[in-house]
């Protein structure tokens, strides 16, 4: 160096105010480190985004719909716009909405992207789960944020249903009127559960308040807690990762933060708004107003609940009319349907990473993924479990699909009733079939390399197709690179031996014509190589086959 | 860490400024870091950080047609969620100034009103996903990539010994093991405290068993079956093969949630097949007979009557009930008969009902069997 | 609402619920009502002889008693009537019988059951049958307008029954219309009409398709396994306040979009799991792929 330069000041704008700042609040060491903190790059990994942002539009739209919503029971008189309900009696709760739908400007579009929005928080946070669930990602050290995603959900579940309520519109009073008895069912103290939830019998003049208060504060509240303290373990666990070249369970490989980490999450923030926008204003959900205000004594067809409860709802109706009878005390059969599964399933969930810890014994740390092949116990009972929720999914709404694919209701519930006892164990089966044959694949790949479709007659007549070992070969001609987790090359255009493929993600962004002459040259260099190898025995090039490593 | 340097802000009062961060700033000295050009500065701070960059793929080479085409694709997006965004205020506001009123008209021509909250959503929606796109755009196609590895650190062994050290110090110096009547207090002055907090609850919780509301309704002797406008029922009112639903003649009895009633008139075939349950034989009048709508599975108004097959069919959890059976449960998961209500004629020839019903109504629950049934005639 | 708006006591008890309005005592209007009335009781006592063939029918479809504003008889030109017992004789015979008795496992009486129940049945294709099974499918009528008018004469004239109304079936207050569909009808015809599932296979049909009179007839007939609801239960302004609701409600755009078939949470639950999810899931497989 000619000459030492001196520091100097920052002489733009945001560089004196970013300076300025500093010197008061010390932060740019802890914004550095936040600005270089590595990511892995999967698309699975963006699950779980989904549902944070979709919360965000949630406490968005829900605080504006608060400007106008009024939680009480008190009867009126409807004298609005929406003539259909003129002279109707209902309560104010139900009235403030039909005022928000078709009174306040843009208000219905609101509403409907909060009710779009919801939906969407409560899929992701489940495709978010089965991510986890599939790769292993609970396992030590993550069971804590394996545990208050679960929780999550139950919230998110509660906080949905609380919301579905608030219209107090005649579907969700029903709803609310089955939660009732789902209350009433517990043994001992169920009436006193029903009457302390209602403040007395149903439906009373307080429940609408109650779940409102619930619903815009304490759910929210806790349910923002815990997302802040699920990204804090997150942040300091750091996330896991694949298997893959270079990664380990000492290390992440990735992108950092910023720029890209960070471009590609505000991205997807805004389409998550944007698709919530979106449907909320072209697809009509909750049409409360066709559904009438709450009347004990009405009720519609195909009264269901909105999606995440439907497997609840799902439950009740399979069951069967089994009522338990203790010395005059009886236990309903909707304690079971629409308490005992789902405590049964979340309870499961909550414990899963303490019970596979007992059952493999396996306390070690890890910090990469495990693909779910890889552990087809844990994979087939996912997708029996999968499989026993869609049953109940299903039976949920088995009225509508019995009426729209003319199916006779009583078989729907039959099927509902031997599905959930005799799919699952098959699935499971299937499941772990599928997972043992992929996973030797994998393996006879590696042993044996990648089938190149090129067939060779040997001199003594014998056909054998030409195989790409995908590392160094014993004596045998097996390969002798040990599975590691990460995903095995089985084509061999992904070993870089074929055409590579055109890039560009909607259409071809390069010309198809010059990559094939780029290829085609590249294989002529390659062609006189191989013309002067000789074929071992088993017809596999002794040295390991042409490309012996892959190029890209 | 002994150094002391000419920093801003640093220099002014009498005091002898304390130590620095220590760490880099020890290692590195301003002049150093001046001679540094930028990339070098961000990946000494990315391996200060514990990150490595392993590799760079450059973005499109500056002038290219690749860049040009590039950065025309991102200004586009961005350009159309403007159009959106632009779109959606011209919607929102134009409506009912220079554009059709938004309000809706559930009776006359509502073109526009049932176009105001789709053309919102669209435009409010498709503004929100371009800019996502374009920052997508940007982000893939106009930045390097580069492949960073950061190591990962565990626990550390000297935070967890000095840690613990420091609170087990106060602990030590507090020496509750010694100051029994200390720790008792605080143990009391706990438990105290704790029953303070949760005897609120106690303010939530109603006693279901006070007044017997669970077994009993407005229904009772010489009690009017009114429908929902408010009018009396006389036998020959309906058909055969008909149902209505009645609520009884009190206060607020139309919106009472345990006392709507299905007030069925059989087909003269159905009257042969009738069997009302034991001891209750008297309760239907001529052809008519009145079940509990509220059904008792889970609570909801069970009418969905098929008058050919007598059925009944919850369109909640599709419990079925056999009307000439006494509202047996034939299907589903309900386990207890529909309640039948005593019918009767007043003197003016209305039906009345002759009590309330014998057994509680709607959902089981745990001392069902053990309340006090409502009739009481 | 009804004919008047006043909102006094018109009969004993009541004004103790919340009520809607009927004419009050003293207007014409309820005078006209309380002497049909009567006279419906009178004319009960004497039909009260034809249930008795009624009660031969163990199968069959759309049996109902003899209606209340029955005999009010409807056209009897012979040559309608005439017409009529030919259609009846070629197509309706086999299995209702040759006096309209019924055919013992094959068909119901169609005594009583009047041109109301005939106009619902021929008119929706319901009748004739196709085959004998659990319920009636909707289909395109066999008969033209004439002949189902021809055929209504003969049945009306040979048995009796209630007759279709006339006038403007639509001339009922909406929302009144609207409580007492979500009271009497939604229970199975959905919300809005949409239908929905019986017990065993059966449906209670989609009113999409339905128009005034058919709507109206059903309602006075109960066709199948739909209960009656004869004038005395709903009376003819009730029904028209229904009617003018279905319909009202079918025409109606939806204000917030696309209805998604209005069946509620599980067309929204497929939408979002299609569309919102699918978009999303799309959105995040091209964020994760690789720059060119």
């Amino acid at each position: 160096m000619a000459t030492t330069p001196t520091p100097t000041r920052p002489t733009t704008l945001v560089g004196t105010a970013a300076l300025e700042i500093d010197d008061r609040i010390p932060i740019s060491g802890w914004v550095r480190r936040t600005l270089n903190k590595v990511f892995p790059d999967h698309w699975s990994f963006l699950l779980g985004e989904i549902a944070l942002y979709s919360f965000v539009v949630l406490l968005l739209s829900g605080t504006y719909l608060t400007f106008f919503y009024d939680a009480s029971m008190q009867e009126v008189s409807y004298n609005g716009v929406y003539d259909a309900l003129r002279g109707v009696e209902m309560s104010a709760a139900y009235q403030s909405t039909l005022n928000i739908s078709f009174d306040v400007r843009g208000g219905l579009m609101i509403r409907q992207m909060h009710h779009w929005a919801a939906l969407l928080f409560v899929a992701a946070i489940v495709l978010h789960l089965l991510r986890i669930y599939f790769t292993g990602a609970y396992r030590r050290p993550r069971e804590t944020n394996w545990f208050i995603g679960i929780v999550l959900l139950v919230l998110a579940m509660l906080e949905g249903f609380a919301g579905y309520t608030l219209p107090d519109d005649l579907l969700s009073g029903t709803g609310l009127r089955i939660f009732s008895a789902v209350f009433l069912s517990i043994p001992v103290i169920g009436t006193w559960v029903y009457f302390t939830v209602f403040g007395g019998d149903f439906p009373g003049e307080l429940i609408i308040g109650r779940l409102y208060i619930l619903h815009v504060l304490i759910i929210p509240a806790v349910i923002l807690a815990l997302i802040a303290l699920h990204l804090t373990v997150l942040v300091k666990q750091k996330h896991t990762q694949f298997p893959g070249a270079g990664r380990t369970e000492h290390n992440v490989v990735g992108h950092r933060l910023f720029p890209v980490f960070a471009g590609k999450a505000t991205a997807l923030f805004f389409m998550v708004f944007g698709v919530c926008a979106a449907l909320g204003g072209l697809v009509q959900i909750n049409p409360f107003w066709l559904f009438g205000p709450y009347n004990p004594s009405q009720v519609s067809a195909g009264s269901q609940p909105d999606w995440y409860i439907g497997f609840i709802d799902g439950g009740a109706r399979m069951f069967p009319p089994w009522e338990i009878h203790l010395w005059g005390y009886h236990i309903p059969p909707v304690l079971w349907g629409a308490l005992g599964i789902p405590g049964l399933m979340f309870g499961a969930l909550a414990l899963w990473p303490i019970i596979e810890r007992k059952v493999t014994g396996d306390t070690a740390s890890h910090h990469l993924l495990q693909r779910p092949r890889d552990t087809p116990v844990r994979t087939s009972l996912g997708v029996m479990a999968l499989v026993a929720y869609g049953v109940l999914l299903i039976t949920g709404g088995n009225d509508i699909v019995a009426d729209k694919f003319d199916i006779s209701l009583n078989a729907m519930t039959w099927f509902g009733r031997l599905g959930f006892v005799i799919l699952p164990p098959i699935a499971y089966a299937l499941t772990y079939r599928i997972c043992l044959g992929l996973e030797r694949h994998d393996r006879e790949v590696l042993e044996h390399g990648i089938e190149t479709g090129v067939i060779r007659r040997l001199p003594h007549g014998e056909f054998i197709e030409v195989h790409q070992p995908l590392g160094p070969v014993d004596e045998h001609g097996h390969g002798t690179l040990a599975y590691g987790g990460a995903s095995v090359p089985k084509k061999m255009n992904q070993v870089g031996g074929a055409r590579r493929a055109i890039k560009g993600f909607f259409r071809p962004i390069e010309e198809p014509a010059a990559v094939q002459a780029a290829a085609e040259r590249e294989a002529r260099g390659l062609e006189a190589e191989h013309a002067s190898r000789e074929l071992t025995g088993s017809g596999r090039p002794s040295e390991g086959g042409r490309p012996q490593e892959p190029r890209d | 860490m002994s150094t002391t340097h000419d920093r801003p802000g640093s220099g002014g009062g009498a005091d002898v400024p304390g130590p620095l961060h220590g760490g880099p700033d020890d290692d590195y000295t301003p002049e150093q870091l001046a001679a540094m050009d930028r990339l070098e500065l961000d990946r000494l701070g990315a391996r200060y950080d514990g990150v490595e960059i392993l590799h760079v793929e450059p973005g499109p080479r500056p002038g290219s047609p690749q860049e040009r085409r590039e950065v025309r694709k991102v200004a586009a997006a961005f350009t159309l969620a403007g159009v959106f965004a632009l779109l959606f205020a011209v919607v929102y506001f134009g409506s009912n100034w220079f554009l059709p009123d938004w309000k809706w008209n559930a009776g006359g021509n509502n073109t526009w009103g049932a176009l105001y909250t789709p053309l919102l959503g669209a435009t409010m929606g498709l503004a929100l996903i371009f800019v996502g796109v374009g920052l997508v755009l940007f982000v893939k196609n106009l930045l390097p990539h580069e492949t960073a590895v950061q190591d990962k650190h565990d626990g550390s062994h000297f935070d967890r010994v000095t840690t613990s050290s420091t609170l087990l110090q106060t602990y030590h110096n507090a020496d509750f093991k010694r100051r029994k009547f200390l720790t008792r207090s605080l143990g009391f002055v706990g438990g105290a405290f704790g029953l303070m907090l949760i005897l609120p609850i106690g303010g939530l919780i109603k006693n279901p068993n006070k007044g017997n509301p669970l077994g009993t309704t407005p229904w009772a002797n010489g009690v009017r079956l009114l429908r929902d406008d408010g009018t009396p029922i006389r036998p020959a009112d309906q058909q055969p093969g008909s149902l209505a639903t009645v609520f009884p003649a009190v206060e607020h009895g139309n919106k009472a949630a345990d006392a709507a009633v299905m007030l069925i008139r059989l087909r003269p075939d159905q009257l042969q097949d009738l069997q009302p349950p034991a001891g209750q034989t008297d309760f239907p009048y001529g052809d008519y007979v009145a079940y509990s709508k509220i059904c008792t599975h889970a609570g909801c108004p069970v009418s969905l009557y098929e008058q050919e097959t007598g059925r009944i069919l919850c369109p909640c959890h599709q419990s079925q009930f056999d009307v000439t059976d006494g509202a047996k449960p034939v299907f589903g998961p309900a386990t207890r008969r529909l309640p039948m209500l005593p019918l009767a004629l007043d003197d003016e020839g209305y039906f009345v009902a002759r009590g309330d019903f014998p057994e509680p109504v709607g959902p089981s629950f745990w001392n069902i069997g053990r309340i006090d049934s409502g009739r009481s005639s | 609402m009804s004919t008047t708006n006043s909102s006094s006591d018109a009969r004993p008890r009541r004004g103790l619920l919340s009520s809607r309005r009927r004419p009050s005592a003293g207007t014409p209007a309820a005078a006209a009502r309380d002497r049909r009335r009567s006279k419906q009781r009178r004319r009960l006592a004497n039909v009260a002889g034809l249930m008795a063939a009624l009660v031969l029918t163990g199968v069959g479809y759309s049996v109902v008693a003899p209606g209340a504003s029955a005999a009010d008889d409807g056209p009897t030109f012979n040559s309608a009537v005439d017409a009529g017992r030919d259609i009846y004789t070629r197509s309706c015979i086999t299995c209702h019988g040759s006096n309209l008795q019924g055919v013992s496992k094959r068909g119901p009486s169609l005594i009583g059951v009047g041109s109301a129940s005939v106009y619902f049945q021929v008119h929706t294709g319901r009748m004739p049958l196709v085959r004998q099974e659990a319920q009636a499918a909707e289909r395109p009528p066999v008969f033209s307008d004439e002949e189902i008018d021809q055929l209504m004469a003969y049945i009306q004239a040979n048995g009796g029954g209630p007759t279709l109304p006339s006038g403007d079936l639509r001339d009922g207050d909406l929302a009144e219309g609207g409580e007492l569909f979500r009271l009497n009808c939604a229970q199975c015809h959905n919300f809005t009409g949409e239908g929905g599932a019986l017990s065993s296979g059966k449906r209670a049909p989609s009113l999409s398709e339905a128009n005034d009179l058919t709507i109206y007839a059903a309602m006075l007939s109960g066709p199948e396994n739909m209960p009656v609801f004869g004038d005395n239960q709903l009376d003819p302004s009730e029904k028209r306040a229904i009617i003018n609701y279905v319909q009202t409600m079918k025409a109606q755009a939806d204000p917030g979009g696309a209805g998604v078939g209005r069946v509620g949470p599980v067309a929204e639950g497929l939408v979002m799991w299609t569309v919102g999810v699918g978009v999303l899931l799309f959105g995040i497989f091209w964020m994760g792929t690789k720059a060119p």
